[in-house]
């Protein structure tokens, strides 16, 4: 192997393992087979150029547009590290469990912060637990650490069952639950009249589409857990899901989502995300999807219901998001804004892209308490109001 | 050694016509080094299918296509037993008291089968190339179909049981992206992008595929598509319409653009009344970003 850009690593083997450990992180789906290949494609290739061993690399590894777009700088970013690695000599270690459980309680904190507003201290958090009732009624501000989990689970719970909204059809099943008489003597009357077999059904469920686009800029920072906890109920319960989070851009997460435990899932879409936590650009981000996702892969019809979680501070153009939230007002079922701050009694949609947005919403909800969640929950499965726009 | 067959690609690519870039020729070079499936995806008519009969030319092969649409099924695109003849031998055989097993054997054997193109690819005896075009406009179900054939490279008929690919067809795989494809699909290929190309790419393309355009129209339409495709279409023009635009207008003995020239052949480019609109509103400003306002006047 020649060339100094394989100046760390003497085994080009060794090297393409490191590099897929990498890429996995950042939503690469490789395995073996793809390390094999990988290795095969540069196996006995006397590449002199680097940009042409990276070409070799980014066809046998990228899998979709994203990530051919994007390999090149994700291979510099891996180089770039291993070669700091390398460098000081020391070993790149995992941040320790115990940092990290501060990381998050600092993070938790400062979303405490953020959120009492109005409250010039905070009240220090008990450890004690409060009934489901309380629970329902206290802001997330206000809860203790094992109020968080206690609220995780009731929300994973509560999605699940909102999703399993029955329709009034029904449909044949094999079950001997509810003998269907309509059917039984339907079929009786081809065979002569005489009932020869009893036919049961069941309430067919309906096939509700939902499109979540969720902020994950630094205003929403710890929101978003909460956020993503919901979204992350819905995807497992119902398989027409797709979600997006977004800060200054957009990215789509649904399979990320699909099929992790939740821990994982959140560090992989925040490992995805290398905006999180940054600034907003609401606006541009919404038309992204609109010109990319919306028609070309049928992710906005008439029968989505969408989903957006956000404050509404932005950064970009107003015109932006009326544009790209006329688009998806006219074809979507419905559209619903949940803003954590409007759970606020004097709350009024005053932000810029916030009031932008407003003509093209359906409904304006609040997400700073269980309750309030609920009722999230119960709109999701109303029909859309002839006027729009409550506010 | 490989480096000269990656040369050989690139040279192969463009003496059939085809210009290309690095990443096409890599990818081709590696699609035919690893025998794996290349899947090619991006927007309408920047030369993806073209990729496979260019390939097929130059390897001096057959081209087996198989175009995907809504409801394609495994009847025609795989196999089919020919049941008309099959009906028909059976009827002939009746009066001969051929034994069940012996008639049972022939009618399920090669020459009551009807080959279609997947099941055409893998029997033939010289290498062929298998484009399988706009693979997302096919049902998911018959991505499935797929799976066995672009990892075994092998279709199994019930009756008869797995067929093995004499010699493993080189396949390549379209798509616009209308609908997300499969993991299980992706991991089988080797992968490609190709985008709209730059505007020095465009060009070469126009003076290699048109030749009778004059070097400065040629400019100017690639400067002007380029900044078309700025804008939100609905149907983004390709390639194939810039070269179809500068043969129309080559043909016209033109030698640059003016508005009243575009704004006559502009569905050329265009396929939706929509965007026509939406460009001649933006007409003016975009023959100004061409450089071709001055001379309206």
């Amino acid at each position: 192997m020649q060339g100094s850009y394989l100046e760390h690593q003497t085994e080009i083997s060794a090297y393409i393992v490191l590099l897929c450990q990498f890429l996995r992180k950042k939503g690469y789906v490789i395995g073996p087979v793809e390390q094999v290949d990988a290795i095969l494609a540069l196996g006995g290739y006397n590449f002199n150029e680097e940009a042409k061993f990276i070409l070799a690399l980014q066809t046998v590894l990228a899998k979709n547009k994203q990530q051919y777009i994007h390999f090149k700088e994700n291979y510099l970013e891996f180089k770039h590290q291993l070669k700091q690695a390398s460098d000081s000599k020391v070993k790149t270690r995992k941040t320790p469990v115990k940092n990290r459980a501060r990381q998050e309680q600092e993070r938790f904190d400062a979303l405490k912060s953020w959120l009492n507003l109005s409250k010039e201290k905070e009240i220090k958090e008990t450890a004690s637990f409060s009934g489901v009732e309380v629970l329902a009624k206290k802001e997330f501000t206000d809860l203790s650490d094992d109020e968080v989990r206690l609220i995780m689970r009731l929300l994973k719970k509560m999605a699940l069952k909102a999703m399993r909204k029955k329709s009034r059809l029904k449909k044949l099943t094999k079950h001997r639950s509810k003998i269907d008489l309509k059917r039984t003597i339907r079929q009786s009357l081809r065979k002569g009249g005489d009932i020869q077999q009893l036919l049961y059904s069941e309430p067919k469920h309906k096939k509700l589409k939902l499109l979540l686009l969720c902020d994950v800029s630094k205003s929403m920072d710890l929101f978003s857990r909460f956020f993503i906890h919901l979204i992350y109920a819905f995807q497992n319960s119902y398989d027409k899901i797709e979600t997006f989070v977004f800060s200054t851009a957009l990215h789509r997460v649904s399979d990320i989502l699909n099929g992790h435990d939740f821990e994982n899932a959140f560090q992989s879409i925040s490992d995805r995300v290398p905006q999180w936590s940054g600034g907003t650009t609401i606006g541009e981000c919404l038309e992204d999807f609109v010109e990319n996702y919306s028609y070309r892969y049928r992710y906005l019809d008439k029968k989505t219901i969408v989903l957006i979680l956000s404050d509404g501070w932005d950064t970009g153009k107003p015109t932006n998001i009326q544009k790209a939230m006329h688009h998806i007002f006219k074809s979507s079922r419905k559209v619903i804004w949940l803003n954590p701050l409007a759970g606020n009694k004097n709350f009024s949609p005053e932000v810029l892209g916030m009031k932008s947005a407003l003509p093209y919403i359906d409904e304006l909800a609040p997400a700073h308490n269980l309750e309030s969640l609920k009722k999230v929950l119960l709109l999701i499965g109303k029909r859309r109001k002839k006027i729009a726009g409550q506010f | 050694m490989e480096n000269r067959r990656l040369l050989e690609i690139e040279q192969m690519l463009t003496s059939q016509g085809y210009i290309g870039d690095k990443s096409i020729a890599m990818s081709v070079y590696l699609a035919m080094q690893l025998e794996k499936p290349l899947l090619v995806e991006g927007p309408a008519g920047v030369g993806k299918t073209e990729i496979a009969k260019v390939m097929a030319k130059a390897l001096d092969t057959n081209l087996i296509r198989l175009q995907c649409y809504e409801g394609l099924d495994s009847t025609h695109a795989l196999y089919e037993w020919n049941y008309q003849h099959q009906l028909l031998y059976l009827k002939m055989q009746e009066n001969n008291k051929v034994d069940i097993t012996t008639a049972e054997s022939t009618i399920f054997s090669d020459r009551f089968l009807l080959k279609r193109p997947v099941l055409q690819a893998i029997t033939q005896k010289t290498q062929p190339v298998l484009l399988v075009d706009e693979i997302d406009r096919a049902d998911e179900e018959f991505e499935s179909f797929l799976l066995e054939v672009l990892s075994d490279w092998q279709v199994t008929i019930p009756e008869i049981g797995s067929i093995k690919a004499v010699q493993k067809p080189q396949i390549i795989l379209t798509g616009n992206r209308t609908r997300e494809l499969s993991e299980a699909l992706r991991r089988r290929c080797l992968y490609l992008w190709i985008d709209y190309p730059e505007f020095e790419k465009e060009l070469a393309i126009v003076k290699a595929k048109v030749p009778e355009a004059d070097e400065r129209l040629g400019q100017e339409i690639c400067t002007f598509m380029k900044e078309l495709r700025q804008l939100r279409l609905e149907k983004t023009p390709g390639i194939s319409e810039t070269l179809d635009w500068a043969k129309a207008l080559a043909g016209m003995h033109l030698k640059h653009l003016n508005k009243e020239v575009v704004e006559s052949t502009l569905g050329v480019v265009l396929k939706d009344w929509q965007d026509m609109r939406h460009t001649q509103d933006a007409l003016s400003e975009l023959l100004d970003k061409t450089g071709v306002v001055s001379r309206i006047g």
